[in-house]
């Protein structure tokens, strides 16, 4: 009963955003601040507890994909919208679910959750398992040193109360057995999930992953309870504690792959006995993309790709995920994405060319594909002018146009073309 | 003018697997495009830990990377030292950023205390631990503005008599004011990333440097006209979006 106040005060602040026409995370916080102990008692009710989605790259995609794995199995799941991975975020979330006492009917949460709020986040929410992606140059601003990232992933991890997953084929990701082993902790339990060698040797750019100048590599293979074995544009090939499946992707890509063995690894542990490789496979088949992950939106008659980047990695793993060099092309980056020093780490051979560049960064970005001698068609820095250009050309022969887009870019070119829906919709 | 009869020109490029963290790699292909729109060839050589360090470049870059990777390079670099220095004395232009530049300076004192031996080229020491700096750079130099990102705790303490690179009108640069360090024709920067690409006038002052002493002139033109171009455009949003704030965990 005690949670009445806050959460209707909660679920009014949540309107007003609303009908203001965004997002926001201010209704989470106003709750947090009335009843600190809101969200404890909230999550205490789910029966398999909280999973943490951790990563540098790829969290929304594998939240995702467990999600529907899980709910496959007939679990009810809660979970946070795609990007919404900062405390006020998730408790917003939480809020938009709970009932005016506070229950929520759910088995089981599946939360991305920031890497720099994860430790501080678990002495709320109590994590049952922690799944980690991988460690990957992100936002160099941000966070420059790779092992303060990696730290935040293993010290969070150290503190789930069941099971860690983890990626066997990143250099910080794949001590975290060694670390429990030297704690002499009896929980949680380690598997691992990664790609089969032969795989990543033959892709262009590896996974990239960040280098680990800490700690030499042991030089010994850890099994995989999922590996990806290969993929391609239909789907990926992934082996099970020792089943192959053939499962359809939501988006295409080396790294999209290795999301869903990690989804894989982590819904077999979670549900034990319980899990059917089976139905993990059907719920693949039925998974629609993630935003802005390989989505195809309506552009008149035409149909466009969004190909969405936050950093190096995504960019260069979404580059080298394309079948050939696209048709017509353009590409948007503003100032969301602050420091763009890493776009001189990118291997751009998969563009022959760009139609039209935008956004504010535009200029960096060519100047970046005039010293490779890829042209250029028109740099407009104004999204709507650069989508009318867009539009002008005519119907390309693959009947859809591509846009590499930041996040930023990426919501303002949706509502342009009308795909207003906010992605962070409380 | 030499885009007849170009030369063959030498990049060394110090622990591209290290330091390279933030970018720094363009400013390699930097300076190899504009010298091959001048007519040259560039051959880009690499050194890493534990190989011999190639003979005879005609310019040598070092770039930025997390302390960990410092700790990887240090022994390697101090085993090199007296051979950096040589090419330093000989008047081979040097281009360094950030923890790379570092490692080429007197010294770098941790945040823990620690003290890490420099190579002793650049006139400086560095003590880090001292608040981050993040955002956009601009700085006066003799070359004109220069414009970057900057992303580090670190502040650079030049020796009595020390030129800096030039005067900070926007950002931390060393601490105090000013940003980086020259040593002759060697520039040292806090601006970390892809700085050469952005700022045409100190490459071609690196180039220019190095060219001399194989007796050859260089001067931009025509081929350069549309990096040119791009690079001033890209400083002129900088410069308009310079406030920009950055969140910092």
């Amino acid at each position: 009963m005690r949670y009445i106040a806050p959460v209707l005060v909660g679920r009014a602040v949540r309107a007003v955003t609303r009908a203001r026409g965004g997002g926001s995370a201010l209704p989470g916080y106003v709750v947090n601040k009335m009843a600190p102990g809101f969200i404890k008692n909230v999550v205490a009710q789910f029966e398999y507890g909280i999973v943490f989605v951790l990563g540098s790259n790829g969290k929304s995609t594998t939240t995702h994909m467990l999600t529907e794995v899980l709910r496959a199995h007939g679990l009810t799941v809660f979970t946070n919208p795609s990007g919404a991975n900062l405390p006020q975020g998730i408790s917003s979330a939480l809020l938009s679910e709970v009932g005016v006492t506070g229950k929520l009917k759910a088995d089981i949460g599946i939360l991305e959750v920031d890497e720099a709020f994860a430790l501080e986040l678990s002495k709320t929410l109590l994590p049952s398992t922690i799944l980690m992606l991988n460690v990957q140059v992100d936002q160099l601003y941000r966070f420059f040193e790779t092992e303060v990232v990696a730290d935040m992933m293993l010290d969070t991890a150290a503190v789930a109360t069941s099971h860690v997953i983890s990626n066997r084929d990143d250099a910080y990701l794949s001590k975290i057995g060694e670390i429990l082993d030297a704690k002499g902790a009896q929980v949680p339990d380690v598997t691992y999930f990664g790609a089969s060698p032969k795989l990543v040797a033959s892709s262009a750019h590896g996974l990239f992953n960040a280098a680990n100048h800490r700690e030499k590599a042991s030089g010994a293979t850890l099994d995989a309870l999922a590996e990806l074995e290969s993929w391609d544009s239909t789907g990926a090939r992934i082996r099970v504690d020792g089943a192959l499946a053939d499962i359809s992707l939501p988006a295409k890509g080396l790294h999209y792959g290795v999301d869903a063995a990690a989804a894989l690894a982590t819904a077999a542990k979670v549900l034990g006995a319980d899990f059917d490789l089976a139905k993990a496979s059907a719920a693949f088949s039925a998974m629609t993309p993630a935003y802005g992950r390989g989505e195809l939106l309506d552009f008149g008659d035409e149909k466009v790709e969004f190909v969405m980047f936050k950093n190096a990695a995504s960019l260069q793993l979404n580059l080298d995920a394309l079948p050939a060099a696209p048709e017509q092309v353009m590409v948007a980056i503003d100032e969301g994405t602050p420091d763009v020093s890493w776009l001189y780490d990118i291997d751009f051979a998969q563009l022959d060319h760009v139609d039209v560049l935008t956004g504010a960064k535009a200029w960096q970005f060519a100047l970046r594909l005039e010293h490779e001698g890829i042209p250029v068609g028109t740099i407009e820095p104004d999204l709507k002018k650069a989508i009318e250009l867009m539009r002008a050309l005519p119907a390309p022969q693959t009947g859809h146009k591509t846009w590499v887009v930041n996040y930023e870019q990426m919501m303002l070119a949706r509502k342009i073309i009308g795909y207003g829906d906010m992605e962070v919709s409380f | 003018m030499s885009s007849s009869s170009g030369i063959s020109v030498s990049i060394l490029e110090l622990y591209p697997e290290e330091l390279e963290a933030s970018g720094e790699r363009g400013n390699v292909t930097a300076l190899k495009t504009r010298l091959e729109r001048a007519g040259h060839r560039a051959d880009v050589v690499q050194h890493t830990v534990g190989r011999r360090l190639p003979k005879d470049p005609d310019i040598v870059v070092i770039g930025n990377g997390p302390v960990s990777a410092v700790r990887a390079v240090h022994d390697d670099i101090l085993d090199n030292a007296a051979a950096l220095r040589s090419l330093a004395d000989d008047g081979v232009p040097f281009f360094a950023v950030g923890a790379g530049a570092e490692l080429l300076g007197a010294g770098i004192t941790l945040a823990d205390g620690t003290v890490l031996e420099g190579v002793g080229i650049f006139p400086f020491s560095a003590r880090r631990g001292v608040p981050r700096q993040v955002g956009y750079i601009v700085v006066e130099t003799a070359q004109g503005t220069v414009v970057g990102f900057e992303d580090n705790a670190s502040e650079w303490n030049l020796e009595a008599g020390a030129v800096p690179l030039g005067a900070v009108t926007s950002g931390g640069g060393n601490g105090n004011g000013r940003e980086g360090v020259l040593a002759g024709s060697s520039v040292a920067t806090q601006t970390k990333g892809p700085i050469l690409p952005l700022n045409p006038s100190l490459s071609d002052a690196l180039i220019r440097a190095a060219l001399e002493r194989r007796d050859e002139a260089y001067a931009p033109s025509a081929p350069h006209a549309e990096l040119d171009r791009l690079a001033a455009k890209s400083r002129e949003v900088i410069v308009a979006n310079v406030k920009s704030v950055f969140t910092t965990i």
